[in-house]
């Protein structure tokens, strides 16, 4: 391989991206250290220092030996594995990468399973945080080591994974456990693992070829794009530290006050700190992102599916029809979406359910669109006709020739929109619209914090930071699966 | 003129809808019309009947020849059958060439006098023909009713929204105490003991007649309110529209040039991040660091003061910029594979060249229409950003006003975003019609 080529592959850009984020939250760390001058600081900018120097170092011996671990010399194979380790200082991006370089050729299953491993780390790592906590709840502890059991048996995992998993062509005895046991552990609420035992149930049982073709192919793309898959990773561990946040995490430091912890700074016991009513800000965080989370999902794909079918009934029947059902959803197109929220909310009043439906009506108008238009592209191909011929109901041929093929976008389309849900469901809930004021909501969070902001910034700030990241990793996955699913790009 | 006329005229009988259209406007004159049409028809058949004859004599020979094609002997019943059957057919293809009244009429738009007779009750009827002669004008014309339509049914929707509320303004303003007769003069004096239809039209009177009724809560009159808080809201979207172009379109417009380089890497990721942000949070932020730390910017609106705006536009004007860079280097890009971009390498043509001449003229068509989408979110979310710093504009009026609710100015308030949503769209629309090649040319077909 040239150089040229080598710096045009995915896993030297994986590493450049590693490089620069590990760069950026070095300084970060630097100049919080530099203002707080607390140890905790010091060390992770440390840490991150000196893997972004290791990481430089591969990068500069990645171009020099290629980027297949056979052709790599002991130095470089050993830096990988030290790469590897950083995951426990926290730097997801050079482990990330340290992982990948581990690896001879590039399978869906070692990635997932490296990718499950780091979200179990971080799962223990957030989980365990609540040992500072004055007590904890009765079930924290056998959780703990079960979750510390786990991480350590994924990790053993990933070495087993390493040849791939993909090679045997007969379900053995093994590999049925393995699949039953990532179905159990997903009960963490880590999703990769059912997309894992996914895939290995899609190579052993799934006899027709060209839809096992069809689905790894797809998951090639996604696992190869590390923004996709780091994506995909913070939603999983936001949403499993918060799904497993009512065994671990006490309730009452969420939601109930506290007088004596009022608005006290971000310590080991309280991470984001306290807000004015004594309650623990990282505890709130924690149990609320479920909640920002499912109503992010719920009002993306509620209005995917009636849009849908609205947009494939008017694409596919009589042109009154299309004109009538377009013209009526022009009319909602023009009100823009947090407004028309704002209006049926202040109608009904405003509670979360309201806020599901408001949210939902304002995006069905853009789902029909899309699915309008792929529609009407795809029932003049062929096929449809030839389902014509053979004298296939409308309905049918709707629903199960044309429908299935228009997806694709629409999928693309609702990856990108449930960030856009969730940032619009916390500005509702920051004006006061949204969900009730005590639920912990990532939106009601930040309000309370917004009122001290001259005093006490960081309550507005760390939640803030929580929705940027989920909506971030939301659009990052949602690039991921466009570049995927989109033909055009390739 | 006469034969812009026609073309209108023949435009106007491609579709029912249109069709319908035309014989609605012009009922004044085709009724008269249709009358000297049916009595000049009745008049025709008297001289038909000679070439009725010639058509006989020409079947009959026509039978003979084949008869004697055929080597068959001649019968004079199948002959006499043949000949009413040709005849019949012949008699049926001859009515449908026959003048029919859409080409009596055409006849009559031909002739100047008609036209002068009849310019007074036929005036809508060629203005129609006038505005249909050309795709163009019709495309305009078409997208301005579109528009009304749109903000005509704006307001069914969310009066109707607001109408079949559960909450009670009466007993949101009065209070608990209010006896049951105040609650009744207080719906009396705003109407709202009149059924659904009569409150809808009285609404749809008052938009027309720029009559907005006064706010519930301190009867203020609401256009007057709309017009205090009218421009600023104007005045921030437009600015945070320059800035957001000013600054996402060379940025999209450098990572489509150097795709996959570490600045095309940078600058996505930056427009990733900036799409990710929630407006407030970002607002809260810049309050905190340049308002409450630098000490820069005053944090709250002030109005005259243009410092105070800066925070307010760069917020707003922070997600849109995110998209408009994103579409303006995937436009760029897609542009850049196409067939004709190969052939004018082939031709060589320099870099520069190829991007100037052949790749942005086509790839800002798409880019303008995405602006014009992403401008009514943008509206929808200065409401959270008049909010947060204070400005008394548009939007935060809406977000005031929804605890009663108070239905007259969150209506107006709503109805009027809306408003300059559509007027922007359309005029996208119409930038796009006028300079998009491809489609003049189509739309003149």
């Amino acid at each position: 391989m040239t150089t040229q080529q080598i710096k045009q592959h995915d896993r030297y850009k994986h590493g450049q991206f590693a490089l620069v984020l590990s760069l950026v939250f070095t300084i970060f760390f630097l100049y919080q250290a530099f203002i707080h001058l607390t140890t905790v600081y010091t060390l992770l900018a440390l840490a991150f220092l000196i893997e972004s120097i290791i990481q430089s170092v591969l990068l500069h011996r990645l171009v020099k030996e290629g980027i297949t671990p056979v052709a790599h010399s002991k130095l470089t194979r050993a830096l990988t594995l030290l790469q590897v380790f950083s995951l426990f200082s926290g730097n997801v991006f050079t482990a990330s990468f340290g992982f990948r370089l581990r690896q001879e050729k590039e399978t869906i299953s070692y990635t997932f399973m490296t990718y499950i491993f780091i979200a179990d780390v971080f799962l223990v790592a957030l989980t365990a945080l609540n040992i500072f906590k004055p007590y904890v709840t009765n079930s924290f502890l056998v959780i703990l080591i079960s979750l510390v059991v786990l991480t350590v048996t994924d990790g053993l995992l990933i070495h087993y994974l390493k040849p791939d998993l993909m090679e045997t062509k007969q379900l053995t005895a093994r590999m049925r456990l393995l699949i039953i046991f990532l179905v159990i552990t997903a009960l963490t609420g880590n999703v990769i693992r059912l997309l894992l035992s996914y895939q290995l149930y899609i190579h052993y049982i799934q006899t027709d070829v060209s839809k096992r073709e069809q689905s790894s192919q797809f998951w090639q793309k996604i696992t190869r794009s590390f923004t996709a898959m780091l994506g995909l990773l913070f939603i999983v561990i936001i949403f499993s530290l918060s799904w497993m946040s009512t065994f671990t995490f006490v309730e009452s430091f969420a939601v109930e006050n506290n007088y004596q912890t009022l608005l006290l700074e971000p310590s080991l016991t309280h991470p984001f700190g306290t807000d004015n009513f004594g309650r623990d800000v990282y505890s709130r965080v924690v149990r609320g992102g479920v909640i920002s989370l499912s109503i992010g999902v719920l009002t993306t794909l509620i209005p995917m599916l009636i849009g849908g079918v609205l947009g494939a009934i008017s694409g596919y029947f009589h042109p009154l029809v299309d004109q009538t059902v377009m013209r009526i959803l022009d009319a909602l197109y023009a009100i823009p979406g947090i407004l028309l929220a704002i209006a049926i909310i202040a109608a009904f009043g405003s509670n979360t359910t309201n806020l599901v439906i408001a949210l939902s009506i304002g995006a069905i108008p853009m789902f029909a669109r899309t699915m309008r238009a792929n529609v009407l592209m795809i029932k003049n191909l062929e096929y449809i006709e030839a389902s014509r011929a053979i004298g296939e109901s409308e309905w049918k041929i709707l629903f199960k020739h044309i429908v299935p093929n228009a997806l694709a976008p629409m999928i693309v389309r609702a990856t990108l929109a449930i960030g856009t849900a969730v940032i619009a469901t916390s500005s509702l809930s920051f004006l006061g619209l949204g969900v009730e004021p005590h639920v912990p909501e990532w939106g009601n969070v930040l309000r309370v914090g917004s009122t001290y902001l001259e005093t006490e910034p960081y309550l507005a700030i760390f939640p803030g930071l929580s929705i940027i990241l989920l909506v971030l990793s939301f659009n990052f996955l949602g690039d991921g699966v466009r570049d995927a699913l989109d033909p055009k790009m390739h | 003129m006469t034969t812009r006329l026609i073309k209108g005229f023949h435009v106007s009988q491609a579709s029912v809808g249109l069709r319908l259209i035309h014989w609605l406007l012009g009922i004044v004159i085709h009724i008269p019309a249709l009358l000297y049409f049916q009595f000049k028809k009745r008049k025709q058949p008297a001289t038909a009947t000679l070439l009725d004859q010639q058509m006989i004599q020409q079947l009959s020979t026509d039978y003979d020849q084949r008869i004697d094609y055929f080597n068959r002997d001649p019968n004079e019943n199948e002959k006499q059958a043949f000949i009413s059957k040709e005849y019949a057919l012949l008699k049926k293809t001859e009515q449908q060439y026959r003048l029919n009244y859409p080409q009596f009429f055409e006849q009559l738009l031909q002739s100047r006098r008609f036209l002068l007779l009849t310019l007074v009750p036929g005036f809508f009827l060629y203005l129609f023909y006038l505005i249909y002669h050309h795709g163009l004008i019709r495309f305009i014309f078409e997208r301005l009713v579109a528009t009304v339509f749109v903000i005509f049914s704006v307001i069914v929707i969310v009066f109707t929204l607001l109408y079949f509320s559960p909450q009670d303004p009466a007993q949101n303003i009065l209070g608990d105490q209010a006896t049951a007769a105040q609650r009744e003069n207080f719906e009396a004096l705003f109407g709202l003991d009149q059924p659904y239809l009569v409150q809808l039209t009285d609404r749809l009177h008052g938009f027309i007649t720029f009559d907005l009724g006064t706010t519930y809560q301190g009867n203020e009159d609401v256009l007057l309110n709309i017009e205090n808080r009218f421009p600023v809201t104007l005045t921030l979207a437009f600015l945070s529209l320059v800035l957001a172009i000013a600054i996402a379109v060379p940025i999209g417009i450098i990572s489509a040039v150097k795709v996959q380089s570490f600045w095309d890497y940078s600058f996505m990721f930056l427009a990733l991040i900036g799409l990710s942000i929630p407006s407030f949070w970002q607002g809260l932020i810049f309050i905190l660091t340049f308002a409450i730390e630098l000490d820069w910017l005053p944090s709250t609106y002030i109005p005259g003061q243009f410092a105070s705006l800066i925070m307010p536009v760069i917020v707003l004007g922070t997600g849109l910029s995110a998209t408009i860079a994103r579409m303006t280097r995937s436009e760029i890009l897609e542009v850049m594979h196409e067939d004709y971009i190969v052939t004018a390498k082939a031709k060589g043509l320099s870099n520069r060249r190829i991007f100037t001449k052949h790749a942005l003229p086509n790839a800002w068509i798409p880019i303008l229409t995405v602006i014009g989408l992403q401008f009514g979110a943008m509206l929808g979310g200065a409401s959270v950003t008049e909010k947060v710093f204070n400005i008394q504009g548009l939007g935060s009026y809406i977000v005031d006003k929804q605890f009663i609710p108070d239905i007259p100015a969150i209506l107006a308030g709503v109805v009027y975003i809306a408003v300059m949503i559509s007027v922007v769209n359309l005029l996208v629309d119409l930038l796009y019609a006028l300079l998009n090649p491809r489609l003049r040319a189509e739309l003149n077909d």
